[in-house]
């Protein structure tokens, strides 16, 4: 059995905290093959829910709980004047005690083949009803362990132990390493410790993004292809990933600006909870800091590959924005955008890793064209999600905010539907024209022809991985290259 | 000399170096005196695309528009390419120290030191 509390911060008086990333990756640390995971909630204005991350659902269940239990209708529970032993910060906050019994304060969680046992569109939320505070969960984690990165007793050693386990791998010669050997825990201390030491007008806004979760694939890819080359340092390539994490962060918060976003990993965006000019300044923050950190690993080929990248980044991000105009534009300008604003960063961050332990050329060029190739199958399948009534996201959103799709560009290409589909992009875009057009999508076969783009691409990837020495990690990121488009599968 | 080579560095801002980029860049190249004459003219232009990047996001005032920002977005990315390409690290890290103070002073709405005062300041850190 292992106990573990589970912290975090909320910023708005009702919120749905996405925690299950987080919950998973205790699962992966803990090394919990088959169990429970205990929650419980240790606040009487914090509830639990399981249900679907997707934002406009949770405006609903927001609505639901203001009616059921609305802000300033009378409760005894205020009326301080009858109660006894008030403190003197006691908040006005019967709503938040009532909401909170119409919720669970409590849950378990079935943990198979070391998994959380979810559906599909299963999302785990702690529900603050009281906030913005510091929260606490507490967790319990029992049943069969295998390896972990826990010490025997429970606690947390993070750094020596994952580098013992990295060292008994060795020593026993083990040549396959897999993704859940990767420390990622060490990604998130790293992370974390970072974000301490920032301003708090700063941090707190790339804090929230930072532990709203995201996938984590480009600080994965840096951690992997770090531990290929001879000089295998797994503090430096965490600090690396780390790095390479909060500049893909700096760059969402221009972007959702850019994009006029209004929610991002199930939260509000840094522009629209605190204004443009507060989205423009810590975007710049951590795009410097993280360039900093990088410097600071003292190498200059990984110094140079991550600032090629930024710089592929920001003018696609310029040529993104001007194909606008010419909406949905055509494959050729999606491709060069694409690859860019997406497959740039990912290609960097496996070159980068190979680069710091020191790995061949070929090694490095291959697996460089390895990220790109994935980079590219990872957009694609983002723009279908767009189109997946259950995907988290509001269906749509992309051509709502006229985000480039290559769907949507196939669609319009299309000879029977193609003529309906640029009128309707043509002209002002409210629900019904988006709904329309999501559906000529679908009818057009687009999203079949897309699909299979992005496996022939991740097929692609994985034969770079064929000619070179991996030492055990092709495996691992062939899955890891599947897993980009088993999304859209 | 020292334009023609910053001439391969400017794909997609020549029209920032005509409005004000080369001014900017010309008050920088005596900072940039001690360093390798080759590495000169790129680290003055990092300097300048700092300081011409910030401004045109609107950093520590109102925000620019989406095309403006994206733009001085820019204007940073090729800063730090160049200066990974051209500078020691202790530049690097100096550069990326006085971006972080003008953005975390305009993140606190306080008033940061001048951009060309720091980046000046930068260059002393070798």
């Amino acid at each position: 059995m292992i106990g573990k509390r589970l912290r975090f911060e909320t910023s708005h008086s009702t919120e749905f905290v996405d925690i299950t990333d987080r919950l998973r990756d205790e699962v992966h640390r803990s090394g919990l093959k088959i169990g429970r995971v205990h929650l419980q909630s240790l606040h009487t204005t914090v509830g639990l829910a399981i249900n679907e991350n997707e934002p406009l659902l949770i405006r609903d269940f927001e609505s639901l709980l203001e009616r059921l239990a609305p802000v300033g209708a009378s409760y005894q529970h205020d009326d301080f004047a009858r109660r006894i032993d008030v403190a003197l910060d006691e908040p006005v906050n019967g709503h938040a005690h009532c909401r909170q019994i119409l919720l669970t304060g409590f849950a378990t969680l079935l943990v198979e083949d070391g998994e959380l046992v979810l559906g599909r569109w299963q999302s785990v939320f702690a529900v603050e009803l009281d906030g913005p505070r510091h929260r606490e969960l507490a967790l319990q984690l029992d049943g069969e362990f295998g390896t972990s990165s826990l010490s025997p007793s429970g606690e947390q050693s993070v750094v020596p132990s994952s580098m013992r386990l990295a060292h008994r791998a060795r020593e026993r010669g083990e040549e396959r390493r897999t993704e859940a050997g990767l420390a990622p825990e060490l990604v998130e201390l790293e992370l974390s410790r970072q974000l301490l030491v920032d301003p708090e007008p700063v941090s707190a806004p790339m804090r929230r993004l930072v532990e709203a979760g995201g996938k984590r694939l480009r600080p994965k890819l840096v951690q992997l292809t770090a531990g290929i080359g001879p000089r295998s340092e797994p503090l430096r390539a965490a600090a690396l990933a780390a790095a390479v994490e909060l500049l893909h962060n700096a760059t969402l918060i221009h972007d959702d600006y850019v994009d006029e976003s209004t929610h991002r990993r199930g939260r509000p965006t840094v522009a629209a909870a605190e204004g443009p000019e507060r989205a423009v300044a810590v975007g710049d923050y951590y795009f410097a800091k993280a360039t900093r950190l990088i410097a600071e690993i003292g190498n200059r080929s990984v110094t140079s590959t991550i600032a090629e990248a930024l710089e592929a980044v920001c003018a696609s991000q310029i040529d993104d924005v001007a194909l606008r105009g010419a909406y949905p534009g055509d494959r050729d300008s999606y491709l060069r955008v694409v690859r860019g604003k997406t497959a740039a960063l990912f290609a960097a961050a496996c070159a980068s890793g190979a680069l710091l332990s020191e790995a061949g050329p070929e090694i490095v060029d291959a697996l460089r064209r390895y990220g790109d190739l994935l980079g590219v199958a990872f957009q694609m399948a983002d723009d279908m999600v767009d189109f997946s009534p259950s995907s988290g996201k509001p269906v749509g959103l992309d051509i709502r905010q006229r985000v480039l799709s290559l769907p949507l560009i196939y669609a319009a290409e299309d000879r029977t539907v193609g003529p309906e589909v640029r009128r309707l992009l043509a002209g002002s875009l409210g629900d019904a024209e988006v709904g329309r057009v999501a559906e000529l999508v679908t009818i057009s076969g687009a999203l079949t022809r897309v699909r299979g783009e992005a496996e022939a691409l991740v097929d692609a990837a994985v034969h770079e991985l064929e000619t070179i020495e991996l030492d055990g990690l092709r495996p691992t990121l062939i899955s890891l290259a599947r897993s980009a488009v088993d999304r859209i599968a | 000399m020292a334009i023609q080579v910053v001439e391969r560095d400017l794909e997609r801002l020549h029209q920032l170096w005509e409005d004000g980029l080369s001014e900017a860049y010309r008050s920088y190249l005596e900072a940039v005196d001690g360093f390798e004459p080759s590495a000169q003219p790129r680290l003055a232009l990092a300097a300048a695309l700092v300081e011409v990047g910030v401004r045109l996001q609107g950093l520590g005032g109102r925000a620019a528009a989406p095309p403006s920002l994206l733009m001085g977005d820019l204007c940073l990315a090729r800063a730090s390419r160049l200066l990974a390409d051209a500078a020691p690290q202790s530049i690097q890290v100096a550069f990326a120290r006085a971006i972080e103070e003008m953005s975390s002073a305009a993140a606190a709405e306080q008033t940061a030191p001048h951009t060309r005062e720091l980046l000046l300041r930068a260059f002393e850190a070798r």
